[in-house]
């Protein structure tokens, strides 16, 4: 579903947020991208949906290069980026409405889904109302809704949990496991080890825009003679 | 270095424009601001400097030769303070820095002082130079001596701060008054519109005057018992002791100039202790309105439309429910009447629009010429001055991932964007023009003509706009209003096409004059190449704008 080939990505000529990477995440699963501040998480996030352009390599999303074919690599994904603090003077509903016509969503299923995920994520009662007045978790809450409203094959989710309260983390991350099931593909950064260590089929660990480790998390914890995730992580990122 | 100074330095980066590191937009930039600075504030300074000189020269023959420069001063303020009552207003209650700086152990003078210094600064640049150019006219006229110089230096920096001190206090003032409403954005649109409200009082104050024809000018400013000169006097005080100071060199003058503007700061900051920090408080915890509708009402509503129709729809609610866009981008399109109907007592005994009406009426070629001229050159300049479009992209700000991650192409994006400033320009002209042709009875077959050249003027600056903004968008800002304030886009943009459309004018004028091509032959050539520019800044728009969209990295 994710093809990362050899890609490169320099800031400025100077900083190198990605350096030659590669990595494939197949359909029905769970990887989660860990690494410190500044390893180049999110700048991989933002080469997967084309928000920014990869120096060199070939990056493909459900089998469209995201370069030679975007418009249908960027219909296959839903995205959650780092900060939910977007188009706050719209009205919840409005914002869902909007991201319903941007991605094409038929009324009947638009209405549907919008019912369901409202339901989940307990934000029924906040969707008349601008997105300025909701909490940093309810920001959240609908851009999660925004971003899964068409039922893309691909999901790339930076830092999801971030704000979100427990009852609607146990919800996103069952959803998550639900859409990994059908088929789907989710991949999501996250800087909480238990997330990863509970809900991951496969873990990617990035330093310094190279990768030090990519593959399950059973393989991991044998090779480092079953240390917890969290020991490993600070031996691998601060070696 | 002080906190004060560290505090105001902090202050002055939220508003400064974005620097560019790739070396053809810095080229580009240079060549921009180049255009600029020689192309229009230099002639504008240089046409205030020759009026001035102009005016002082008579007067001083009257025995009245301060009264130009001091009048002018008093339109600057005016000015300063009609424009700083925005500024104001988002510095000191809407910026987002505030929730930041109140936790923080600073003394209130400190925080007050650097907010206060900060809108100086960056309101009063431009300001600057027509102020030095009036003082070089009257000093140059009135051959004051050398230390004049200094003393009109020191009076450029100074000038206006005692205009933005009484917009701080009327803000205030607003906001002690209105602090029970819980909507920022209300009371934001409400100094919004006060902004447009002192706009047609200054037109109204104008037309009691009476007519303003030189001749009337040179006498009204050269009686002592001016009206106007006197209550201006007393608003401004400052002004006739630093003008004093300028010409006799006095220097009790100077510190009794410096004494108005210290006692004014000493009140401000004063009211500012008293009333700042109470207000600031309930406002920060003031939300937007909250409604409740039931869930079914609300998903019963949502229905599947084109992707370009919806993203429309989100272009206006945005620049309407944004009181700094609404303000700067929709609000501005009503001020032109006003503007019309000031030239229009302006004519005095001269009675040229009257001239004018009637060479149109009997189809004075030369007439109909300036009047499709000027309809065209009042599109460029209403389209580039709402900057609707040479802010679009800018606008977007932090969430302008957004316009890259959904699958939309860049340049559908870009059209929808085009069409927002061709309606609400477009409809505010067609308004105008319609009037205007009604008004001169000039027939449905040029009314169409005019209303279609008016149309390709607007849709050109469009297209254009959004080119200007794309080559370097300003994304980092932390309100709406500093997304527009500081940006050079916008400016580059009004200065490059206004520049475009003058020569167009010219080309059109001179043809007229030295060759023996009739109007109709020059106006059928002056449309075709409007439209020509327009097709060349869509192309701009479908080649470049939407390759730098892509290169954005941010």
């Amino acid at each position: 579903m994710i093809k990362f080939e050899n890609v490169t990505k320099t800031y400025n000529k100077k900083v190198r947020a990605v350096d030659d990477i590669s990595f494939n995440v197949k359909g029905g699963e769970i990887v989660g991208f860990i690494g410190p501040n500044g390893s180049g998480k999110t700048t991989t996030m933002k080469l997967l949906t084309g928000i920014i352009k990869a120096d060199v390599g070939k990056i493909t999303v459900n089998k469209f290069n995201v370069r030679r074919d975007p418009i249908n690599a960027k219909e296959s994904i839903g995205y959650i980026a780092d900060s939910p603090d977007m188009f706050l003077r719209l009205k919840g509903s409005e914002f869902l409405d909007l991201i319903g016509d941007i991605y094409r969503v038929p009324t009947k299923k638009r209405r549907e889904r919008i019912g369901s995920m409202c339901e989940r994520f307990g934000l029924t009662e906040a969707l008349s109302s601008p997105i300025m007045s909701y909490s940093h978790g309810m920001r959240q809450k609908i851009m999660v809704a925004a971003a899964l409203m068409h039922n893309p094959p691909v999901w790339i989710l930076d830092e999801p949990m971030i704000g979100l309260d427990p009852k609607s983390a146990y919800e996103l991350k069952q959803m998550m496991c639900e859409h990994a099931k059908a088929g789907n593909a989710v991949f999501f950064s996250t800087h909480v080890l238990e997330v990863a260590e509970k809900l991951c089929d496969r873990v990617i660990i990035i330093k310094k825009g190279h990768i030090l480790y990519d593959g399950t998390l059973e393989k991991l914890e044998t090779q480092n003679k079953n240390e917890s995730l969290e020991k490993i992580f600070l031996e691998l990122t601060e070696k | 270095m002080s906190i004060f100074l560290k505090l105001t330095m902090a202050l002055l980066k939220t508003v400064e424009p974005t620097t560019e590191e790739k070396k053809y937009k810095k080229i580009f930039y240079n060549i921009m601001g180049f255009i600029a600075v020689f192309g229009i504030m230099l002639p504008m300074a240089f046409f205030v400097g020759v009026i001035i000189y102009a005016l002082t020269s008579q007067l001083l023959s009257m025995g009245s030769g301060t009264n130009a420069v001091k009048i002018f001063l008093h339109l600057v303020s005016v000015f300063s303070f009609i424009f700083g009552i925005n500024v104001i207003f988002s510095v000191f209650y809407f910026s987002g820095d505030i929730e930041n700086l109140l936790p923080l152990p600073l003394k209130p003078y400190q925080i007050i002082g650097s907010k206060f210094t900060a809108a100086l600064i960056s309101e009063s640049i431009m300001e600057f130079i027509v102020i030095i150019a009036a003082f070089a006219g009257y000093i140059i006229a009135s051959g004051a001596p050398f230390y004049s110089w200094i003393i009109a230096l020191f009076g450029m920096i100074t000038l206006p701060i005692v205009p933005l001190i009484y917009c701080g206090i009327l803000c205030m003032l607003i906001m002690l008054v209105t602090r029970f409403i819980k909507n920022k954005d209300t009371v934001n649109k409400i100094t919004g519109l006060l902004t447009f409200i002192a706009i047609i009082g200054i037109a109204v104050m104008v037309s009691n005057s009476g007519g303003f024809d030189t001749e009337h000018l040179v006498s009204a400013l050269a009686d002592p018992q001016n009206a106007i000169l006197s209550t201006m006097d007393f608003i401004f005080p400052q002004i006739h002791f630093l003008v004093d100071s300028t010409v006799n060199n006095t220097f009790i003058n100077m510190l009794f100039y410096l004494g108005v503007n210290i006692f004014a700061i000493a009140l401000f900051m004063l009211i500012a202790h008293l009333v700042y920090f109470r207000t600031v408080v309930e406002i920060s915890g003031a939300s937007g309105q909250t409604s409740r509708k039931s869930f079914s009402a609300i998903v019963g509503k949502m229905k599947q439309r084109r992707p370009a129709m919806t993203y429309l729809q989100k272009e206006f609610r945005l620049l309407f429910r944004t009181p700094a866009y609404f303000t700067n981008c929709i609000l501005i399109n009503l001020i032109w009447p006003v503007f019309l109907y000031i030239v229009y007592l302006l004519q005095g005994k001269t009675n040229f629009l009257d001239s004018f009406i009637y060479d149109i009426h009997n189809g004075n070629e030369e007439t109909v010429l300036f009047f499709l001229l000027g309809i065209s050159a009042v599109s460029v300049l209403i389209t580039a001055a709402n900057c609707i479009s040479s802010s679009a992209l800018t606008r977007e700000g932090k969430h302008f991932a957004f316009m890259k991650y959904i699958p939309m192409s860049y340049m559908a994006q870009i059209n929808v964007k085009a069409a927002v400033s061709i309606i609400v320009s477009g409809v505010g002209m067609l308004i105008y023009v319609i009037a205007a042709a009604v008004y001169l009875n000039l027939g449905i077959k040029i009314t169409l003509f005019c209303c279609l050249l008016s149309l390709c003027s607007v849709a050109f600056v469009s297209y254009f706009g959004i080119f200007m903004d794309s080559v370097n968008p300003k994304l980092v800002w932390d309100d709406e209003l500093n997304a527009l304030r500081g940006n050079y886009n916008i400016f580059f943009n009004m200065a490059l096409a206004i520049l475009l459309e003058g020569a167009t004018c010219a080309g059109a004028y001179l043809l007229f004059r030295f060759t023996d091509l009739g109007a109709l032959i020059i106006i059928i050539m002056l449309f075709l190449f409007i439209m020509l520019l327009t097709a060349f800044s869509y192309l701009l728009c479908s080649y470049k704008a939407t390759k730098n969209i892509d290169e954005l990295t941010f």
